[in-house]
């Protein structure tokens, strides 16, 4: 009973000297140029979602045109599978945004065959049987959270397994579809507010990095070669203003790019 | 939000002492849980590590023009506090909003153009040479 009164004493003063505040009021400006290298982390790569949420406040595209029927393989190099795997994925917000649930379940189940197909399928399996479940309960919003579950799921199992490698490509594979259906979008209706979300340099260069730090057995191999190149030709793109002219640009050169990871076997 | 801090007060007591990164992210959730009830996304994603007293760790982050995010920050080390602010790409602070209470700590941001955005997470008082910390964002 002391120790239980003890608490409720401390919890009491604990609340009235944690006082929520400002705290410590921060500079208004930092130097990020002489920031130590070893405390800076590495960029945080956004999920579908954060840029579809943004999409759904611009207005009302026709989603049913931007679906895609991918080829999914679950043969073939390991590299191939990755990329896949994260478009497929970003097909999945397409589909929701369609509110099309045939497309959304089969899309779940394209999900946990490429996530077999790599080693990771019981990471997924109990988002996937989620994915199929609240879309047919026409539950968007929770489709939604679990295929971003799901991505990260799966780049969290891999670099658990020693991985990252192919983590990298899973996230490069959902940034491309994500990139060439933004791109259709706003390329209907330009508009500023949506050429904005293309302001993405750090995230390209981040992925540039990633490609160019791969070991040559990964490096060399076709498609890898061809996404690095790809990610060549974006980047002068999205390094300056982005006019109606580089997002067609862009729309075609992630088209051609996701058009790679479908077809080739 | 004076529930939350009251709740706040009562979860600082009842976590073990021994702080672990599990606990730091359990306790950043619950920082963020306010935000949730309030329609912000929870990402299925955490960070963290360990800093130095004063010792600061950058984390760059595209965020979008359009979205809202709570960024929250703790640690499960008692009598420890830390503190979260947010900078854009040319170190101007750029938080809408931020507060600190003991070993929790929160920022909020509009961005006002999408862009890499800096997340400068910092111990600012320890009892211990290191201390364990995590960070969770929402956004809507």
């Amino acid at each position: 009973m002391i120790r239980n009164l003890g608490k409720t004493v401390f919890a009491a003063t604990y609340f009235l000297l944690a006082i929520p505040g400002p705290g410590e009021a921060p500079p208004n400006h930092i130097d990020l140029s002489k920031f130590p290298a070893t405390q800076l982390d590495d960029i945080v790569v956004p999920l579908p979602s954060e840029v579809f949420n943004v999409l759904d406040k611009l207005g009302t595209p026709n989603w049913q045109e931007q679906l895609r029927e991918p080829v999914v393989r679950t043969r073939g190099e390991r590299e191939q599978i990755a990329l896949l795997l994260g478009s497929v994925i970003a097909e999945g917000f397409v589909a929701v945004e369609a509110a099309d649930k045939a497309r959304v379940k089969q899309i779940g189940r394209d999900v946990l065959e490429l996530a077999r197909a790599i080693g990771v399928e019981s990471t997924v399996l109990t988002r996937t049987n989620s994915i199929v479940t609240k879309a047919d309960a026409g539950d968007w919003i929770g489709v939604r959270r679990e295929l971003d579950g799901a991505l990260t799921d799966v780049k969290n199992a891999m670099i658990k397994l020693k991985d990252a490698q192919l983590a990298h490509l899973v996230s490069l594979g959902g940034w491309l579809r994500g990139t060439e259906v933004l791109t259709a979008v706003v390329q209907k209706s330009y508009s500023s507010d949506g050429a904005d979300l293309l302001n993405q340099p750090d995230l390209l260069r981040y992925f540039q990095e990633r490609l160019a730090g791969m070991p040559p057995r990964m490096r060399n191999k076709p498609l890898v070669n061809r996404m690095q190149k790809g990610l060549d030709e974006i980047s002068p793109l999205i390094n300056q203003r982005v006019t109606p002219d580089s997002v067609r640009r862009i729309n075609v050169i992630t088209g051609q790019m996701v058009r790679a990871i479908n077809s080739r076997a | 939000m004076r529930r939350f801090f009251i709740l706040l007060g009562f979860w600082a007591i009842l976590r073990p002492a021994q702080a672990t990164i599990d606990d730091a992210i359990t306790s950043a959730l619950f920082a963020l849980d306010q935000y949730t009830k309030q329609g912000y996304i929870v990402r299925d994603d955490q960070w963290g590590g360990d800093l130095g007293l004063r010792e600061q760790k950058a984390i760059p982050h595209t965020l979008f023009r359009g979205n809202d995010y709570w960024f929250c920050m703790a640690t499960d080390l008692e009598n420890a506090r830390v503190a979260i602010h947010l900078y854009d790409s040319r170190g101007k602070l750029a938080e809408s909003d931020s507060w600190q209470s003991g070993r929790f700590a929160a920022a909020r941001i509009l961005p006002l153009a999408t862009g890499t955005f800096y997340i400068i997470v910092e111990v600012t008082a320890s009892p211990k040479e290191r201390t364990t910390w995590a960070m969770v964002y929402g956004y809507k």
